[in-house]
């Protein structure tokens, strides 16, 4: 089986995709349009190495990151009363990564 | 990069920005008249849906729902307000909402919130084309 070797560390190339991601969906509203995109689906390949990533990421600016961390991860820690509510879902899967070891308590 | 690179057909005589941006709300949340949620299906929707269902036809379901029916064109037309939705293939990409004088208002993504003269003015690349108009009536004020 080919294993998958990044040509920059993991963080590098994270960023990066990041980057591309946001500049190409910005002006995007459909969360399935926004999530398609090559950057974005190539962030979820990465596995779930890249989730402290995406929590450090949702920490510094809330953004549609819940489609690639509950592909990742199988979880879903928003509640009915934060659904759509995009700053306090981001702070849902940032209390989750606590909980669950992503993250420093 | 700014709104001209991303919607080609967008002037300085046909567009003008009216908020700041935002993430907190999306074009189909604005064009519903809210501005405290992102709509989209299974998430926070104003009709019970799957999650995976980003077609056209959930978007017409939704705004059924809120008591809009569906019309010929985006004319406008004395006693209704309506609505464009636009799409690429069969998924749905943006909506816009008429104002009182014929143009348009339109909340790009997480970006501002815009007035456009036509419809037009943001059709191709990203967001495709118009696919369907909606109306409501305007409730009379007291």
């Amino acid at each position: 089986m080919a294993v998958l070797e990044f040509t920059k560390p993991l963080q590098d190339r994270f960023l990066e995709l990041t980057k591309e991601w946001k500049s190409k969906t910005r002006h995007l509203s459909n969360v399935a349009q926004i999530s398609l995109v090559f950057p974005y689906q190539m962030i979820i390949g990465m596995g779930p190495s890249v989730v402290p990533l995406i929590l450090k990421e949702l920490e510094k600016e809330p953004d549609h990151w819940f489609w690639a961390l509950e592909a990742i991860t199988g979880e879903n820690p928003v509640t009915g009363i934060e659904a759509g509510d995009v700053e306090a879902s981001a702070k849902a899967w940032i209390r989750w990564g606590k909980q669950n070891g992503f993250t420093p308590k | 990069m700014n709104l001209r690179d991303l919607f080609p057909r967008l002037t300085d005589e046909n567009c003008e920005i009216t908020s700041p941006r935002t993430i907190k709300y999306n074009c189909i949340a604005w064009t519903a008249g809210a501005m405290d949620r992102w709509w989209q299906p299974g998430v926070h929707w104003p009709v019970n849906s799957s999650r995976n269902d980003h077609g056209i036809g959930n978007l017409v379901e939704a705004f059924l729902a809120l008591g809009y029916e569906e019309c010929e064109n985006g004319t406008l037309e004395d006693g209704f307000e309506k609505v464009a939705f636009y799409g690429s293939g069969m998924m749905y990409t943006h909506a816009a909402r008429q104002i009182s004088d014929g143009r348009w208002t339109s909340k790009l993504g997480q970006l501002e919130d815009i007035v456009h003269a036509t419809v037009d003015a943001l059709s191709g690349g990203d967001y495709g084309e118009v696919l369907q108009y909606m109306r409501r009536e305007i409730a009379e004020r007291v």
